[in-house]
């Protein structure tokens, strides 16, 4: 799903602390995901309009972000607030990152252009976060794989896999023409899931990607 | 020069410093434009120009104030 049509996860919640940022990409297009000193998810155009240089190479200062490269920093609405070498300079209206719309459902961050669209409907009141999964495979083949590991459908990048007792959410993000994340959370109470679960679950989204990449191998070789 | 890949680098570069810009004249060989907005941000733009487009090579700029 390309961000201008539909929310597209792009990292857990729990892995975007306060006062930190990271990159992403959504189908090659690079975005920064950072989350001020309040606690808000903010979701961007990873580039600095002076230099060109990656927004999640900065530092949040507040609920500023500061570019690495000459300390540019931006509101949160992406607005450009101040330049450390024109310090006493009326910073321009139009010296602006280009933003994008952010939500947190399920423990994990969603953004798109688009308006009107709906993040997958899911029963859920507690998370525990397992692991965002990477995979060197497009996301159909990704999608298809957990599909065929018990996964339901929930929307065309998201879906729910019952495991015994427990229930796990997966939401699916191209990164690229061929490599995927998976953003995999347990529905329920970290009392509960955390620690032992976790590892179990991770351990077994691990061995997905390793049967689709060994699969991948094999046909390259043959 | 490529003119008209100057003249959009520098109708950009103007905008995005909010500056108010006028193409006085462009060929091949050099351009003149009028700029007007803050200090700070008419030397960005000449900064900016030094650089130019990536077919544009700028061998020297000459600023004078109106």
């Amino acid at each position: 799903m390309k961000l201008n049509e539909g929310w597209v996860p792009v990292g857990l919640s729990s892995s975007i602390e306060p006062g930190t940022s990271t990159g992403t990409t959504i189908e090659g297009s690079e975005i920064v995901v950072w989350r001020d000193n309040s606690g808000h998810a903010h979701a961007w155009e990873d580039r600095c309009p002076h230099r060109g240089m990656r927004l999640s190479f900065g530092f949040v200062r507040g609920n500023h972000i500061a570019c690495l490269y000459h300390g540019w920093q931006y509101d949160t609405a992406g607005q450009c607030r101040y330049i450390p070498a024109h310090p006493t300079l009326d910073v321009p209206q139009t010296i602006k990152v280009p933003i994008y719309r952010v939500k947190e459902k399920y423990g994990i961050i969603w953004t798109t252009t688009a308006e009107d669209v709906a993040i997958p409907e899911a029963e859920a009141t507690e998370i525990t976060p397992v692991r965002s999964l990477y995979v060197d495979r497009p996301i159909d083949d990704v999608f298809t794989a957990f599909m065929a590991a018990g996964m339901t459908s929930l929307h065309t990048n998201a879906g729910k896999v019952v495991r015994g007792d427990d229930v796990l959410f997966v939401a699916f993000q191209a990164t690229a023409a061929a490599k995927t994340a998976a953003h995999i959370a347990i529905f329920g109470s970290a009392a509960v899931y955390r620690g032992a679960k976790q590892k179990h679950y991770a351990q077994w989204a691990e061995g997905l990607r390793f049967e689709l990449e060994a699969a991948q191998g094999e046909a390259e070789v043959a | 020069m490529v003119c008209e890949s100057f003249t959009e680098f520098a109708l950009h570069r103007a905008r995005r410093l909010d500056l108010e810009i006028r193409i006085v004249a462009c060929d091949t060989s050099s351009a003149t434009l009028s700029v007007r907005g803050q200090d700070d941000l008419v030397d960005a733009f000449e900064m900016a120009c030094s650089l130019g487009p990536y077919d544009c090579i700028i061998l020297d700029i000459e600023r004078a104030t109106a």
